[in-house]
């Protein structure tokens, strides 16, 4: 259920042409009648009075094959010339790869334009091409589900299990949003997570590299993190939030620190940062202070002593251990055990860290669940999942495997109209203003725009999570944690 | 502290032809207003030189596909799309992206660095079917707190003792090998080629050398000019050829024979006559094949002392179906098994192609690699797996000099030797030596799955039935 605060209203994109997944290919034979023009309801043909030639097709607005069945007014079949033909477009096949399809990413979109799951059937969302993990596992819907009505359903979850008298934080959706600091990211995107934050009743966190001001009217819905450089870290940000985020290590690059380079440090970023522009800052691996639950402990401690109401989450990833280190976690004293796979998202990591440091969160939910099952453990603590969760049936799959709910991240930044390019590292950053803290990149988009488009976002994967928990007639998500009996895998089941 | 490892690195750019990965084009309905101009920051897109009226074609190499001219060209004027030649580039397993990489490293000698999370497949065939492990901070059996300039990636080729003999008076009586350090894990294997030019040779030898490594090549190929560096070149002959390659065998440290039945049979004789020769350290050259675990077992039972495993430039066995992923493993547990491990050096070659597939050999059992394709795509060689092998060196290679070659190939060692410190670093392991066989640090793909979604599923059809 959402939470009144939302309100879903278009916000279409900011550029003028959208990447086409279709090519409408117009021939010599066209004779300029106008037919296609008139007749296509989706705005593919313009002709214009007085011209001799039709205007080139403009492809992003064809909805593709699905049209034929439109008799009245499928373009290719109605030409008196036949001088119109359809074919996929080339443009489409540089868009995205196989973990975020070129489809993935469009239908993010659409969801981010309309809050709603794209009406188009010819986008294959669901699942990405990867050949492995989520893109193998399928969801099973029981035949004869009970009864329920939507509204009835509850995505609600709570973070604070251990009943210590801290915060009862409920969360609306089983989703917040991941750490990103200023200076990985521009202003008006950080603005827009936290404000989405809040309208959805869920959280968003700074990252390592300060709070900025601009963040206060939202200190109910941010999580602040600690990490190894301990930028902008100051008693003053511990104690304005309800959660602090000790971020051990970052899926995409476990076992390496962060690294800001010098390009991106300016003046401002610096200042929050309290380090020097223009220099590369480098957060270290690991914690030079932790090298035990112990030390760990009384990391958390310190945190719980300064902010008496403030519930502690631990960022790990997931090496062959990390079961045991969500066990120490939880006796270390942390409420949320945020495991971040091996496939997850960034702004800058060596290539050789994404691929092949550590495992895939898919193997990672189980292990750590049942881990924390077996040690009695696993009702008093949220466990929450991040490093690959792209679509909605993602997030329902992490929770049958064992989650509470999901970190997101990448699929934020592609609300916002990100192509996954990769370049947010190098030179002014990204081309497309998410990522940048260049004057004019950072200036691409306002927060508002940005924030409706991760509220409709939000809605959007609400609805489908909604759809599956009434498929499966339940009336809440946290019926649906570690029912790997509702899952079915490609080679094994 | 002895002194640190360091490899030199020096922006080279190369003056030959590469090729881009996205092509764009302009349509005829391009109103040249410039637009696309003013979006793209790498400018990929410019006023034409001779008529600034016009545009000019987009400049490729530059485009990083962020896709703004295509979508904010106010005409739809641009059409994109991936490059054919691109595209076409190696195959299966040289994928076009290594070259992309390689490139780069070579020119830069960095890390190759981006935003956004992995995005090929989630598993694969050889060296993809496996990840390395790193070590998570709260674990206090660490190995310790140390930062990559502790990290040492030195490795030994040559015998080891299994433990050391005293007399009844402390003196030493076990008899020690002789051993040669290589300050990488990481030696080049040159074919003999008639695309290599004399140049590209010496760049190879004297890039081996600034490296403190080595580079095989037949000793035919070894040219006069080229001996000066025998320190560093290992020459790779014939056991019948000994008595011709005397001179060779006298001035280098390490030799390679190819493996054939006669020499299991008179090994003792062969290692006798180049002993006669030089105190060379001797290799034997052993193909890939079925079985080929049992043939190394016999050859270090005959007193062999390094053997190099050369699998196909794909990375499989030249008979067999198997990846040299899974021979190393198999080899390497055999020689456990055996209880020779320690007795013999492996350097394990084949479809060695990116610094990631250094370590992972490493983990699956060798001592280190050998490498030879990635030195020619720095040169800017082109690489085909289809319909065969095709190795075209770009035009003009003959003209490089030798020092502008050579630095590409230091800075793409130098950024292979950083990538490892960075995967060593997160695995806890301060030593490259001790990374081999440490599969405790390596996570498989057939057997976490199976563990995981095997049992998961699997379980559940059963408890149906």
């Amino acid at each position: 259920m959402k939470p009144d605060s939302v309100i879903i209203k278009p916000m279409p994109s900011r550029f003028k042409h959208q990447v086409p997944k279709y090519k409408v290919t117009r021939s010599d034979a066209c004779i300029n009648c106008g037919m296609c023009a008139n007749s296509c309801p989706y705005g593919v043909h313009e002709r214009i009075e007085g011209h001799n030639k039709m205007r080139p097709p403009i492809d992003y607005k064809c909805i593709g094959y699905e049209c034929r069945k439109n008799d009245e007014f499928y373009c290719v079949y109605r030409c008196p010339r036949k001088a119109l033909s359809l074919s996929l477009n080339p443009m489409y096949d540089a868009l995205g790869d196989c973990r975020w399809t070129s489809d993935m990413i469009v239908a993010t979109w659409i969801m981010a334009e309309t809050g709603y799951p794209p009406e188009r059937t010819d986008l294959g969302y669901h699942i990405g091409n990867s050949g492995g993990g989520f893109d193998k596992l399928r969801l099973k819907f029981p035949d004869n589900p009970p009864l329920v009505e939507r509204e009835e359903i509850s995505t609600a979850i709570r973070l604070n299990r251990r009943d210590d008298g801290r915060a009862e934080v409920v969360i609306s959706t089983p989703v917040y949003g991941g750490g990103m600091s200023f200076g990985s990211v521009s202003l008006a995107t950080m603005l827009s997570k936290a404000r989405n934050a809040t309208i959805w009743n869920t959280f968003t966190c700074t990252g390592e590299g300060g709070y900025p001001e601009m963040l206060h009217p939202y200190d109910d819905h941010v999580i602040t993190q600690v990490a190894t450089g301990l930028f902008g870290v100051r008693e003053e940000t511990i104690q304005r939030v309800k959660i602090v985020e000790f971020k051990y290590a970052q899926g995409a690059k476990p076992g390496l620190g962060g690294h800001l380079l010098g390009e991106k440090n300016t003046e401002s970023v610096a200042r929050m940062r309290e380090a020097v522009k223009g220099t590369p800052l480098f957060s270290p691996f690991p914690f030079h202070s932790v090298y035990s639950i112990e030390d760990h402990k009384k990391h958390i401690d310190w945190i719980k002593e300064m902010n008496p109401r403030a519930l502690v989450s631990v960022k790990v990833s997931t090496p062959n251990d990390v079961d045991m280190v969500a066990v120490g976690s939880y006796y270390a004293g942390a409420h949320i055990i945020h495991i971040d796979g091996g496939y997850g998202g960034t702004g800058a990591a060596p290539d050789i860290a994404k691929k092949n440091i550590a495992m895939p969160i898919e193997y990672a939910i189980p292990k750590v669940h049942n881990f924390l099952r077996d040690e009695g453990a696993r009702d008093v603590v949220t466990l929450i999942a991040s490093g690959g969760i792209r679509t909605a049936h993602d997030l329902a799959k992490a929770i049958c495997l064992g989650a509470d709910g999901a970190v997101i991240g990448t699929a934020e930044m592609v609300a916002l109209e990100c192509v996954r390019c990769g370049n947010c590292e190098s030179g002014r950053g990204c081309a497309r203003g998410i990522a940048s803290t260049d004057s004019e990149l950072a200036d691409l988009f306002d927060d508002q725009w940005a924030t409706q488009r991760l509220t409709n976002l939000y809605h959007a994967w609400n609805v489908q999570l909604v759809d599956i928990l009434q498929r499966m007639g339940m009336k809440s998500v946290t019926e649906l944690v570690g029912r790997t009996d509702l899952l079915e895998h490609v080679d094994y089941s | 502290m002895p002194k640190k490892y360091h490899i030199d690195i020096k922006p080279t750019p190369l003056n030959v032809k590469l090729i881009p990965k996205f092509k764009i084009t302009r349509g005829e309905n391009c109103i040249n207003c410039g637009k696309c101009t003013k979006v793209c920051i790498y400018e990929a897109h410019k006023r034409s030189e001779q008529d600034i009226r016009k545009i000019a074609d987009p400049y490729m190499v530059a485009c990083r596909n962020c896709f703004r001219c295509i979508q904010e060209c106010p005409r739809g004027a641009l059409a994109k799309g991936l490059e054919p030649d691109f595209q076409a580039l190696g195959g299966a397993y040289w994928k076009p992206d290594m070259f992309l990489s390689i490139w780069k490293q070579a020119e830069d000698g960095k890390v190759p660095v981006s935003g956004a999370g992995y995005r090929g497949p989630f598993t694969g065939p050889g060296f993809d079917g496996m990840w390395t492990d790193m070590s998570e901070i709260v674990r206090p059996t660490r190995d310790g707190i140390h930062g990559r300039e502790y990290i040492s990636t030195a490795v030994e080729l040559g015998r080891k003792l299994n433990h050391l003999e005293f007399d009844g008076s402390g003196a030493l009586v076990s008899k020690i090998f002789n051993v040669v350090d290589v300050p990488l894990p990481i030696v080049f294997d040159i074919p003999a080629s008639d695309l290599l030019t004399s140049n590209v040779k010496n760049a190879m030898v004297t890039a081996a050398e600034a490296l403190g490594s080595f580079a095989i090549f037949p000793s035919a190929e070894i040219s006069p000019d080229m001996q000066r560096h025998m320190q560093h070149i290992i020459p790779l002959m014939t056991p019948d050829s000994i008595g011709a390659n005397t001179a060779l065998i006298q001035s280098a440290r390490v030799i390679a024979l190819e493996y054939s039945g006669a020499l299991l049979e008179n090994f003792a004789a062969v290692r006798r006559s180049v002993r006669n020769i030089s105190s060379a350290l001797v290799i034997v050259r052993i193909n890939a094949a079925t079985g080929v675990e049992d043939t190394i077992v016999q050859l270090t039972k005959a007193g062999v002392e390094i053997i190099h495993i050369a699998a196909d430039y794909c990375g499989m066995e030249v008979q067999g179906e198997r990846y040299i992923k899974d021979v190393i493993r198999a080899v390497h547990l055999r020689l456990i098994d055996e209880r020779m491990r320690d007795e013999i050096s492996i350097i394990a070659s084949g479809g060695i192609g990116m610094a990631e597939h250094v370590p992972k050999a490493l983990l699956c059992g060798a001592d280190l690699t050998a490498i030879g394709l990635p030195l020619l795509i720095a040169l800017g060689a082109f690489v085909y797996q289809q319909p065969a092998r095709k190795i075209v060196m770009p035009e003009g290679i003959e003209k490089i000099p030798v020092g502008i070659a050579r630095q590409r190939i230091v800075n793409l060692m130098g950024a292979w030797h950083s990538q490892l410190l960075e995967v060593m670093g997160a695995m806890g392991i301060r030593e490259a030596r001790r990374l081999r066989g440490e599969t405790g640090r390596a996570i498989f793909f057939d057997e976490i799955d199976r563990e995981t979604f095997g049992k998961l599923f699997q379980k559940q059809e059963s408890a149906n039935v």
